[in-house]
């Protein structure tokens, strides 16, 4: 017989235990609840239900979708299980868009495992499960989608069926895009995009040209809020049609630019003081330059004031002036303005510039007109915003960025003003009066340069651009504008050159851009009477 | 007496179980309403995405161009006939004399059609 006390000592033993199994199991049950409901361990396998996007958006500078990764399924079938793969084929080729011959043969077998279809959107694939058919898997990914289509695919570039970034953007920000969960702002604004394409195709169709390109730029902050070349292609369809390019002709490719080169002659000839803008320049043509004979498009001489020799692109009188400093100090200038060396921006295809090796006193002359030396369009763009921004160098940028650079310092304020007075001169009273705008101030250069062909300069094959910027006594945008092989027609009175082919478009882009950019007309009430 | 308290612990034991139980099998159903709204959440959010990209390509400004041609009598305004409500005149002010005058007038004020000639020298 147990005494009392053992049966107290046996009892207070078994509520220990009891006590202590019901505390470990209130321990258990306390740390899963602080787990579910503080920690949330289980979210991250909830959340995995629709599968998370690749690629980051792509969007313009006032959040316009540019570019975007859409949910998209491959669709699987294993024609073992179908009762009737006619039928099958029939029903799947109806919801799906795919060739029902294609799935009739492969599903005649009976075996295997049969892609159907890439890329179903959600509603293909609701479509196809309403089909209530055995048999079927679907692969869930993703698919990039531009919804603004050719109107930005040189700039963005693509990516490939893997959604890796190829060209342009895609391939240029792949880090990034691969990594940042937000929206990548672009600097590009999409309404200014499509006036700039086009006007350009409306360029290049009126004049037959075999190109087209463009470039709006900010000419303090290097933002491009524009960057066009024609032909382009449709991104959304992988494949090119007919007729397409997918060459960026703004980067990728290098011109002799002609005349509009001009600008930086004269820069350096107003940087070190060679010239008087009003002292008479002899332009009798032809120039003998050793064995080499230097003609203008017309006969302007014999004499012109300096100012003109630049408003009326003279290419006697621009070698003259730039003999005066010669190759020792325009190399070095030209170097200074990048237009030696390969611009580096996001667009990870940009073509180096081509220079002779040897830089005498004949390439000095020529390259002063702009032919000798080819740069791409958008280190042209870059080299001119840094002459008329007050002087100081700019990195052109595709990204948002609206605060000002404050690059190096290669013109003078003086000689940035005198080169802004000499732009607004072409346009009043120069070559490229078809730029103008009324109300806006539009300063620029026209260019026109011959193609090289079997090693000789072909008169027929012509380069011709207009370089603009607005407004011309405080510029905030340059606009340059290319056509590759244009044709004059009864509009320009059977002229190709850049006053009469490029400089009209660019004049038309200013005007319809204007409003956009924030930049308000000059020739008002306020501004006439400050 | 030690019955008794066997028998009460074993009630709360009991009871307590139950409400162990409710509690789990409340968190239970709960966790599968919360799966299932972030499920249709992240579908939803699926469909914005979509959406948003249809309406990029619906607005896309080529697009809207060419059903303004279409369906409205509306056309590019030159730069001179637009203005902003800032550019106006002084409510009492007096134009003065040729306040209103076309463009290339006003340009060729402001701009010297020479320049400064001597600026290089």
């Amino acid at each position: 017989m147990r005494t009392s006390r053992e049966a107290a000592n046996l009892l207070r033993g078994r509520i220990a235990i009891a006590a202590l199994i019901s505390a470990i199991g209130f321990s258990v049950i306390a740390a899963r609840l602080v787990d579910v409901m503080v920690l949330g361990s289980t979210a991250h396998r909830e959340s995995s239900v629709v599968p998370a996007l690749k690629r980051a958006d792509i969007v313009d500078r006032n959040g316009a979708l540019i570019a975007r990764d859409l949910p998209v399924a491959d669709l699987y079938a294993t024609p073992a299980v179908f009762w009737d793969p006619a039928g099958a084929a029939r029903q799947l080729a109806g919801v799906t868009g795919a060739d029902e011959e294609r799935l009739k043969g492969a599903f005649a077998p009976k075996k295997g495992y049969i892609l159907v279809q890439r890329g179903l959107t959600p509603e293909q694939r609701d479509a196809v499960m309403q089909l209530g058919l055995p048999g079927l898997d679907f692969l869930d990914g993703h698919k990039r989608f531009y919804p603004s289509g050719r109107t930005v695919a040189h700039a963005v570039g693509q990516v490939d069926s893997d959604d890796n970034g190829v060209s342009g953007l895609e391939l240029g920000l792949e880090n990034r895009l691969r990594t940042q969960p937000d929206p990548v702002q672009l600097s590009l604004d999409i309404r200014v995009q499509y006036v700039l394409e086009h006007e350009a195709a409306e360029a290049m169709r009126s004049f037959h040209a075999k190109a087209a390109g463009g470039i709006v730029m900010n000419v303090h902050t290097g933002e491009i809020w524009a960057l066009a070349s024609l032909p382009d292609y449709e991104p959304n369809l992988r494949t090119l049609q007919p007729g397409d390019s997918t060459r960026n002709r703004m980067t990728q490719d290098v011109y002799e630019l002609g005349s509009i080169f001009k600008i930086f002659a004269f820069t350096e000839a107003v940087e070190e003081k060679t010239i008087s803008l009003d002292e008479p320049i002899q332009v009798t043509s032809p120039y003998r330059l050793g064995h080499y004979l230097i003609h203008d498009f017309e006969r302007l001489g014999p004499v012109l004031p300096a100012a003109m020799v630049f408003a009326d692109s003279s290419n006697i009188g621009t070698a003259q002036i730039e003999l005066r400093s010669g190759p020792d100090k325009q190399k070095p200038f030209l170097r200074k303005l990048g237009l030696l060396s390969p611009l580096k921006t996001e667009e990870p295809e940009m073509a180096s510039p081509l220079y002779p090796r040897h830089w005498e006193t004949v390439e000095a002359a020529t390259i002063a007109y702009g032919h000798g030396i080819s740069v791409n369009p958008l280190t042209f763009a870059a080299a001119a915003a840094a002459v008329v921004n007050g002087g100081t160098l700019i990195h052109p940028t595709l990204l948002k960025h609206p605060e000002a650079q404050h690059g190096e310092r290669v013109v003078s304020e003086e000689g940035s003003q005198t080169m802004r007075q000499l732009l607004r001169l072409v346009v009043t009273n120069g070559t490229g009066t078809k730029a103008d705008v009324p109300g806006y101030d539009v300063g620029g250069k026209t260019g026109t340069a011959e193609k090289a062909e079997n090693g000789s300069y072909a008169h027929h094959l012509l380069i011709s651009s207009f370089c603009g910027v607005f407004p011309i006594d405080d510029p905030q945008f340059l606009v340059f504008l290319m056509l590759d092989e244009p044709h004059g027609n009864k509009e320009s009175g059977g002229f190709a050159t850049g006053g009469e082919t490029a400089a009209p478009a660019v004049g038309r882009i200013i005007d319809r851009i204007a409003p956009l950019l924030g930049v308000a007309r000059r020739d008002t009430y306020v501004a006439a009477n400050p | 007496m030690i019955r008794i308290l066997n028998f009460t612990l074993i009630v709360i034991t009991g009871l307590i179980s139950l409400g162990v139980y409710r509690v789990a099998e409340q968190a239970r159903m709960t966790a599968i309403e919360l799966r299932e709204t972030k499920t249709v959440i992240a579908k939803e959010n699926q469909s914005m995405t979509v959406l948003g990209a249809e309406w990029a390509r619906l607005t896309q400004p080529a697009r809207i161009q060419a059903l303004s041609e279409r369906y409205l009598s509306l056309n590019d305004h030159p730069a001179a006939q637009r203005a902003s409500i800032t550019q106006l005149p002084p409510k009492f002010a007096t134009p003065p004399e040729n306040a209103i005058r076309n463009a290339s007038a006003v340009i060729s004020q402001r701009t010297p059609v020479v320049p400064n000639l001597h600026a290089g020298t």
